[in-house]
């Protein structure tokens, strides 16, 4: 292996370097000094974070007065942290087999929104369209936005990854963010074809709006519970249907004689190879696989928030990456894990915080615990290879 | 004969399509430029690698070379006044109108060739001497230049000179110290929101640029600094991420710092349990809340240099302002290379090297990371200052991820670790950005819709043509495009420094993966 692919995560240096004689120094801080650093962290963030939204007085009232909005927030983020956990999902898997952060997978979830866009507008179904054409022009667009996707996926690969595969570690990782460019363009360049589809509206960069094809039947009404929490078929179909995939996958990787190939790729790919597995094969059908979940997560986001952007796969990816970091990136339960703590912290922030700071509070978790715990919250810290 | 002349065509097709493009795009006086400014480049390059024993011979081989560019210049404004200008909506012009800049743009691509040829005759220290004294000259001449031939392209060579500044900022982090910084952006922009507060009705502030321009500088450096110390751990793909973290939390603190006051937070708690919220302690911002960057609308107008003899620089008059970011770059080129070749450079070629190793040597690897991002972040905070400046308004849009990547796109393209490479990748990119592709559409545009719209009977099709066909629309695909090429086919870059190109190419083929060799 080449030196730099032996280091497969940031470990602690040896103690026996300047820099490792640092760490122990502050191993070794007196016993009360430690607690007095997190105390003066805590006093600065308390000082500090108003500005952003973070005015623990005012949450507390907020939340006092009225709790049924906690509620309401959790179960929003609940969703949005199920779609997101999708996403990571493809990061994850990728990131396990061959360490690459696939910087362009954000971006094909947005591709994959578009082609569902493209094919439901095809169907001609409008907002709030009765069931029975609702369904096929829905199943249509899944079928053909996750083969769209896992096959850009698995064109990718091929072509801008695998003659990298020797390379230095950051000459894919730049590559990546290369095919990510690419395909924002193609985002924006598709959202300009109206002359072909009428329903990309009439600006190419402007969001288009995706019809309201799922029911909105009140679950908890229906269930005889009164209260003034909304949570409508819409958001119970989505949590489903993510849930689904994401145990589909699971069982499949835990289960199947291809998922024990990717497992025994991910942990040695020589290894791998003297067993006989096509490791190039397995490789591809991740990122098939990868792409997929990609396509679902855009046909599930565009039915669930109605309007979609070409720019909108880069801040989803970055999500979707810090959800699958801080689950411990290359676990697949804890990337599932992770898109559900981040949805939740996002939906939090919005309602408690402040929506304008929400970004920055979801990337100052990622530099966070990619700072203070790289492993994220499942993974383990490996030691260095030397 | 014919081969021969397919020979000449194939050694000079680089340049030739460079000159070709743009007599096509901008015709008039372009090409005259164009052929001055290549023509040296060409003459030059003819001569590396060969022993010239006299001027006479250098001259010739330099002349050779310029006049093979300047018959491309001659062909493509032949083509330029004849055939394209009609095509395109333009009125066409006549022979006699075509000629002279065509002849003149030949005459003075050989004419640069065989100067730059008859130097490279010189004994080795002279000919470096009298090569930046040609290249000084054609960078002081140039806007005079630019003025007489009508080309307009001081404004763009300004911006490109400004992300020269921040590419050769960058080549420090990921170059020298090799940490992948994606969001170098991020220091861009504090240095242009320091000079901004520091220099606007904002704050009520005007402090003069002369003094602003070193903080934007050290505030720059000291972002650098806390960023990154918690990445000292990190490395590879991990710290790119965080990097890229850092650069989108800038964005979104200047978009959002609109109304900043900060209470005290014990007493203000205290306030709150007991039902007194008078209790509270404020720090700043009391009466009203500060606004320090009025968000999306950016401050706006920011204070301009001024000096003794030239006044205020206006905005109307660029000259100024293109020789105070010449010296900017000039002033970064010489301190960055007396850097690279310090004791801090060179353990900054460790760190990149084998960073255990550079420990086990003794190298401070604290010290000098976060020392290579104090640096490379200084150098963008004097971009960010003269930015700042120049456009006289900063908003927060600026300076998004994409900022970040073309920055990098210019050092990966130029050659990472190369300044003179990581020069020319800024203004090749920049040139194609700012300069070529608005041309271009512009051209296309008229090409499209006096010559083909009419011909095309479907609406959708000729709709379609119409609107999609935009070369401004397909920048972030060429930058993507030009990254994976790039590290696909050259990961060196285009003018490669040497330990780069021999740790990517020969190195490392022995103890590859058994699965990767297999791969090939």
């Amino acid at each position: 292996m080449s030196k730099e692919s032996v280091t497969p995560r940031p470990a602690f240096l040896p103690a026996h370097t300047k820099y490792g004689r640092g760490i122990q120094r502050v191993r070794q801080m007196k016993r009360w000094r430690k607690p007095l650093l997190y105390l003066v962290f805590a006093y600065i963030v308390l000082l500090i974070g108003p500005i952003a939204g973070f005015d623990l007085p005012r949450i507390v009232v907020d939340i006092t007065r009225n709790p049924e909005i906690l509620i309401q927030q959790l179960l929003v983020g609940l969703v949005n942290g199920a779609i997101i956990a999708i996403i990571s999902l493809g990061y994850t898997l990728v990131y396990g087999i061959i360490e690459l952060i696939n910087f362009a997978h954000g971006d094909l979830y947005m591709l994959g929104a578009f082609g569902a866009l493209t094919v439901i507008g095809a169907f001609g179904v409008q907002d709030e369209a009765p069931l029975q054409t609702a369904i096929p022009a829905m199943l249509v667009a899944l079928i053909i936005a996750t083969v769209l996707c896992g096959g850009i996926n698995v064109l990718t690969e091929r072509y801008a990854y695998r003659p990298l595969r020797n390379a230095p570690r950051l000459a894919p990782l730049i590559s990546a963010i290369g095919v990510s460019f690419i395909f924002q363009n193609v985002g924006l360049f598709w959202g300009g074809l109206k002359s072909f589809f009428p329903s990309m509206g009439t600006n190419a960069a402007a969001p288009k709006s995706f019809p309201d094809l799922l029911p909105r039947i009140n679950v908890l009404k229906a269930l005889g519970i009164q209260s003034n929490i909304n949570f409508t078929t819409k958001d119970l179909i989505v949590l489903v249907v993510a849930i689904a995939l994401m145990v589909g996958l699971h069982l499949f990787v835990q289960k199947t004689r291809l998922g024990k190939a990717m497992r025994a790729t991910a942990q040695n790919r020589d290894a791998a190879l003297i067993m006989g597995i096509d490791v190039d094969r397995i490789i591809a059908l991740t990122f098939l696989i990868g792409g997929a979940l990609a396509g679902a997560a855009g046909l599930l986001v565009g039915l669930y928030n109605n309007t979609i952007v070409f720019t909108m796969g880069f801040t989803a990816g970055l999500r979707a990456f810090t959800a699958a970091v801080l689950g411990g990136i290359g676990n697949i339960v804890g990337a599932m894990l992770g898109g559900v703590l981040i949805g939740l912290l996002s939906s939090l922030s919005d309602q408690y915080l402040s929506s304008r700071w929400t970004d920055a509070w979801v990337f100052a978790v990622l530099v966070v615990i990619l700072a203070f715990r790289p492993g994220g919250l499942l993974g383990e810290n490996v030691q260095e290879k030397v | 004969m014919a081969q021969q002349v397919i020979k000449v065509i194939k050694s000079s097709w680089v340049l030739g399509a460079i000159a070709t493009l743009t007599i096509i795009l901008f015709g008039g006086w372009s090409g005259t430029v164009i052929g001055w400014l290549l023509g040296t480049g060409a003459g030059f390059m003819a001569c590396q690698g060969k022993r010239i024993p006299s001027p006479k011979v250098g001259a010739r081989i330099g002349a050779n070379a310029g006049l093979i560019l300047g018959i491309w210049l001659f062909v493509a404004s032949l083509l330029e006044g004849l055939v394209i200008r009609p095509l395109s909506g333009q009125s066409s012009l006549g022979l006699f109108q075509i000629l002279p800049s065509g002849i003149l743009a030949l005459l003075v691509s050989t004419l640069a060739g065989g100067v730059i040829g008859s130097l490279q005759a010189l004994p080795s220290p002279r000919r470096q001497q009298a090569t930046l004294v040609t290249l000084a000259f054609i960078l002081i001449i140039f806007p005079f230049v630019d003025q007489v031939a009508q080309t307009s392209w001081v404004a763009t060579a300004i911006e490109i000179l400004i992300y020269v500044i921040l590419a050769l900022g960058l080549n420090i982090t990921v170059g020298y110290a090799g940490l992948l910084d994606l969001g170098y952006a991020a220091f861009f922009a504090i240095g242009a929101y320091t000079t901004g507060l520091l220099s606007s009705s904002q704050l009520n502030i005007a402090w003069n640029f002369w003094v602003v321009l070193p903080i934007a500088a050290v505030v720059a450096a000291i972002a650098g600094v806390i960023l990154g110390a918690p990445t000292l751990r990190l490395r590879g793909d991990y710290l790119a991420i965080v990097t890229l973290g850092f650069g989108e939390i800038v964005p979104v603190i200047f978009r959002n710092l609109t109304e900043v006051r900060i209470d005290e937070p014990i007493s203000k708690m205290f306030g709150s349990l007991f039902g007194h919220p008078e209790w509270g302690i404020c720090l700043l911002g009391c009466d009203r809340p500060l606004n320090l960057t009025n968000g999306e609308a950016g401050i706006n107008p920011i204070g301009r240099p001024s000096l003794p003899f030239v006044g205020t620089f206006e905005s109307s008059n660029y000259l100024p302002w293109y020789y105070l970011i010449l010296a900017l770059v000039v002033f970064s080129y010489f301190m960055i290379d007396r850097l690279r070749d310090s004791r801090l450079g060179r353990s900054w070629a460790a760190i990149r090297e084998d960073e255990l190793a550079a420990s086990a040597m003794g190298i401070n690897l604290v010290k000098s990371k976060l020392l290579a991002f104090a640096m490379g972040a200084t150098f963008s905070g004097f971009g960010g200052a003269f930015y700042a400046a120049y456009i006289s308004a900063i908003f927060p849009t600026v300076f998004d991820f994409s900022v970040s990547v073309i920055i990098l796109c210019m050092v990966i393209l130029g050659g990472l670790g190369n300044m003179t490479g990581v020069i020319l990748g800024g203004i090749i990119i920049m040139a194609a950005d700012r300069l070529y592709l608005p041309q271009l559409a512009k051209v296309l545009k008229g090409f499209l819709s006096t010559s083909v719209l009419p011909n095309i009977p479907n609406p959708q099709l000729q709709d379609f043509i119409a609107t999609s066909l935009d070369p401004t629309q397909m920048r972030l695909f060429l930058f993507g495009l030009t990254l994976v090429i790039m590290m696909i086919v050259r990961p060196e870059g285009l003018v490669p420094d040497a330990t780069h190109q021999a740790e990517l190419h020969g190195e490392g083929v022995s103890d590859q993966s058994l699965a990767d060799a297999r791969s090939q």
